[in-house]
């Protein structure tokens, strides 16, 4: 048995993960991720970034703590990569013929998708963060916030969609991670710190503490393929 | 207009013509090219036009009463059409509505619509657009359709006749006649005479038709009353009789205008004909038996209206913006759902079904439906999309994203999904827009990024003494993330502030003039907090308001 064992661990070390084993060559064998823009939390994370794929939970109870700040750099990455698709397939010009319409095909990257956020989504601020404010698309759910978020990530044509819910049902939550894991969306989904406590199918589950003097907390509850911890981000 | 390869069938050729072709007639022209039509015309004559428009006011009458159509003219109703019945009776066109009470006491008198009759007429020449893009009105009572391309296509005249006489009895009660020639005006002329036959009369060349058209008389010219009794009480009673005249004469007595209606319909000049362009939408109705009360089956009911509404389009390549579906209950008023499309929608029954099936789920019906219409708005062309040849990534292209709208939409509501827009304008709340999210406003420079983020960088009012670097700052530093439609008013006492303030003090042209200093605050949680405070005191009391949070 034991001999089995360790054939198995020679032949499948990219592919086994050990808890035992920390660092380097365990979160190398994870799919690259989208990096945070936080080294600290890039560290923590298997394929240092957000998982491509999948559904990440961001738990939280305060507002204007860094809950979207965590979020920015990675969704300003997006934007940037859409652009330097841009480039390359440049968009048809607007002096052509027949684009006097609003053309929906304009080149540039995928679109991001606010579905039921719990306050406007500020324009001025996010253009400052470098994102793309024409490509914003705000949903207001109201009790499909769900069902949108699945639309959304079925439609290819988000390159990230973030949501505000706390479903209750377990199945909708499930339905959710596999059209998470089958899209290529950055997905987030932002629910109470008391969700915490149930299981949940997602991939990385991040609780966020703010507070006190040393800023945002953030806590990894679960996380597919890595470790449980804790990174200080500062203010 | 593409000649045929081969004739379907051999030409007719006379070797001696009922009608030896006089000076008014076109005389030897080479045969050949001459005998190729380039045009063939299908008259439709309506011969009880205004019986046909007032036929189901008619059929509502209690007692079915035998019934004429009158015209209000000089002082008096005149009789305009009437029923077999009472014309068996003696009534003629053109009599007093007493004479003809005196003749049918009976009889019920209904007022000529020249609406519903031009509506019918439009609906039969909706049907031809099914069998040529050439489609032509005559009105009041005939439509032209170019056929000679067609012809092939459905299986020869005959067939073809015979197509449009089943499409045409949808079209309730019309009486039709046919006619085909190579000119559009002969074809009418041929039509309005009446079948000389039990078959529509076929002419194909255009050498045959002057001495076709000879028969004819000449009421179906509808020249004026004035030039057809001279030339009768010159004997001519006929077009061919008319052919014969010398055409100087012809057109001194006359008037060059008849002289120019002989040479059209003789096919000597080429008439050309305004095409009629449907102003239509699809409209159809489906009752239900039984009765539906669940919205899943109503889909399924609906499924082949849509199916209907897609051959329609596909007919005509062209696309709606909006659909329309109305359920009729026995008792309630009728439910409209309406649906929107981000773009022109094609035959897409499946797209259409999908979203439909979304707003239907989200409908609770009051009572069982009865009676279901699907509506169209207006026809609109659809632009052809090129592919993109080196396509990169299907979700850059952002392509499907009318359709996760639409789809969105049908559920949560128009006004749920939104795109974002900057404005350039001090006041924070109205610094943004919400704008519909296919247009695209040009993207930000990657290059100076917080410069179009802070507007109020060079905002005169901004006290210079506060104004901190904000290009040394980190982007987005100086506005918050969330923003709150409607400022809280807050309790500053548990806030640290940290920066500010910053003073915003505009609008007063539009009358929602603000006057706010700006802080940044900190609360005992460690949430970073946009909190003003009002310059000027107001009555309400409260000062100090939350209006974003620096997420």
């Amino acid at each position: 048995m034991s001999v089995s064992v360790e054939q198995l661990l020679q032949q499948n070390s990219a592919r086994l993960w050990r808890a035992r084993e920390t660092g380097s060559s365990a979160v190398a064998a994870m799919p690259a991720g989208l990096p945070t823009g936080y080294a600290a939390l890039d560290r923590c994370l298997p394929g240092t970034g957000w998982p491509r794929q999948g559904l990440i939970e961001i738990l939280s109870d305060q507002r204007g703590i860094g809950e979207l700040r965590l979020l920015l750099p990675a969704l300003a990455a997006l934007c940037r990569d859409a652009g330097a698709a841009d480039e390359i397939y440049p968009p048809p010009r607007p002096d052509h013929a027949g684009s006097a319409m609003p053309s929906h095909d304009r080149g540039s990257g995928g679109w991001i998708a606010w579905v039921s956020p719990p306050y406007r989504p500020y324009a001025p601020s996010l253009a400052a963060w470098g994102i793309d404010v024409g490509r914003m698309l705000v949903v207001n759910g109201a009790g499909a916030t769900e069902w949108a978020m699945d639309q959304a990530l079925r439609s290819e044509s988000c390159s990230a969609v973030l949501g505000w819910s706390n479903p209750r049902d377990p199945h909708a939550l499930r339905r959710l991670q596999l059209a998470a894991e089958a899209s290529r969306s950055l997905a987030v989904l932002y629910r109470p710190l008391q969700a915490g406590l149930t299981p949940s199918p997602a991939v990385l589950r991040l609780a966020l503490l703010g507070g006190g003097t040393e800023g945002l907390q953030v806590r990894i509850v679960k996380s597919r393929g890595g470790r449980p911890a804790t990174v200080n981000l500062g203010h | 207009m593409a000649p045929l390869a081969r004739p379907p069938f051999p030409h007719r050729v006379r070797v001696t013509p009922a009608f030896r072709p006089s000076s008014l007639s076109v005389p030897g022209r080479t045969p050949l090219a001459q005998a190729r039509p380039r045009e063939l015309w299908l008259a439709i004559h309506l011969p009880s036009l205004l019986l046909d428009s007032l036929r189901d006011v008619a059929l509502a009458l209690p007692g079915r009463p035998p019934v004429a159509i009158v015209d209000l003219e000089r002082n008096g109703k005149i009789v305009r059409a009437c029923e077999e019945a009472v014309h068996a009776a003696g009534v003629r066109e053109g009599m007093s509505i007493n004479a003809a009470l005196a003749l049918v006491p009976g009889l019920h008198a209904l007022a000529r619509d020249a609406r519903r009759e031009r509506q019918l007429l439009e609906a039969v020449a909706q049907r031809g657009v099914r069998f040529t893009p050439r489609v032509s009105l005559e009105p009041p009572d005939g439509v032209l359709l170019e056929v000679l391309g067609s012809l092939r296509l459905f299986g020869g005249a005959r067939q073809l006749c015979r197509r449009l006489q089943q499409e045409l009895a949808d079209v309730t009660g019309v009486t039709t006649r046919f006619a085909i020639t190579p000119s559009p005006l002969a074809a009418l002329w041929f039509a309005r005479a009446g079948p000389l036959g039990a078959r529509p009369v076929f002419v194909r060349n255009r050498d045959e038709l002057a001495s076709r058209l000879a028969l004819l008389p000449l009421d179906c010219t509808r020249w004026p009353e004035r030039g057809v009794e001279t030339l009768g009480t010159m004997g001519v009673r006929t077009v061919g009789d008319c052919l014969r005249l010398p055409r100087d004469g012809f057109a001194r007595r006359f008037g060059q205008e008849l002289l120019a209606t002989l040479d059209r319909a003789t096919g000597r000049v080429q008439e050309p004909r305004a095409a009629y362009v449907a102003s239509e939408r699809f409209a159809a109705r489906r009752d239900l038996e039984p009765e539906i009360a669940d919205t899943a089956r109503l889909g399924l009911a609906l499924a082949p209206l849509l199916e209907e509404l897609c051959q329609f389009l596909r007919e005509r390549g062209r696309g709606v913006q909006a659909i329309e579906v109305q359920l009729r209950h026995r008792a309630a008023p009728v439910t409209r759902v309406r649906l929107r499309f981000v773009q022109p929608v094609g035959a897409q029954p499946r797209h259409m079904a999908e979203l439909l099936h979304e707003r239907l789920a989200q409908l609770v019906l009051s009572q069982p439906v009865r009676n279901v219409r699907l509506l169209s708005g207006p026809l609109i062309d659809l632009q052809a999309d090129a592919i993109e040849l080196f396509a990169h990534d299907r979700r850059e292209s952002g392509g499907n994203l009318p359709q996760l709208v639409e789809r969105l939409r049908a559920r949560l509501g128009n006004d749920a999904v939104h795109g974002l827009a900057c404005v350039p304008e001090h006041r924070p709340e109205a610094a943004w827009r919400a704008v519909e999210p296919v247009a695209t406003k040009p993207r930000v420079r990657r290059k100076a990024p917080s410069r179009s983020a802070a507007p109020n960088e060079s905002s005169p009012s901004v006290p210079l003494l506060f104004r901190w670097d904000r290009s040394a700052a980190r982007p987005g530093e100086g506005r918050p993330l969330w923003l709150l439609d409607r400022p809280e008013p807050c309790d500053v006492d548990r806030l640290v502030l940290e920066e500010g303030p910053e003073c915003i003090e505009s609008g007063w042209w539009d009358g929602h003039d603000v006057a706010r200093d700006y802080y940044i605050a900190r609360n005992a949680q460690g949430s970073r907090l946009w909190v003003f405070r009002k310059r000027r005191e107001t009555a309400a009391g409260a000062r100090w308001f939350l209006h974003g949070w620096f997420a």
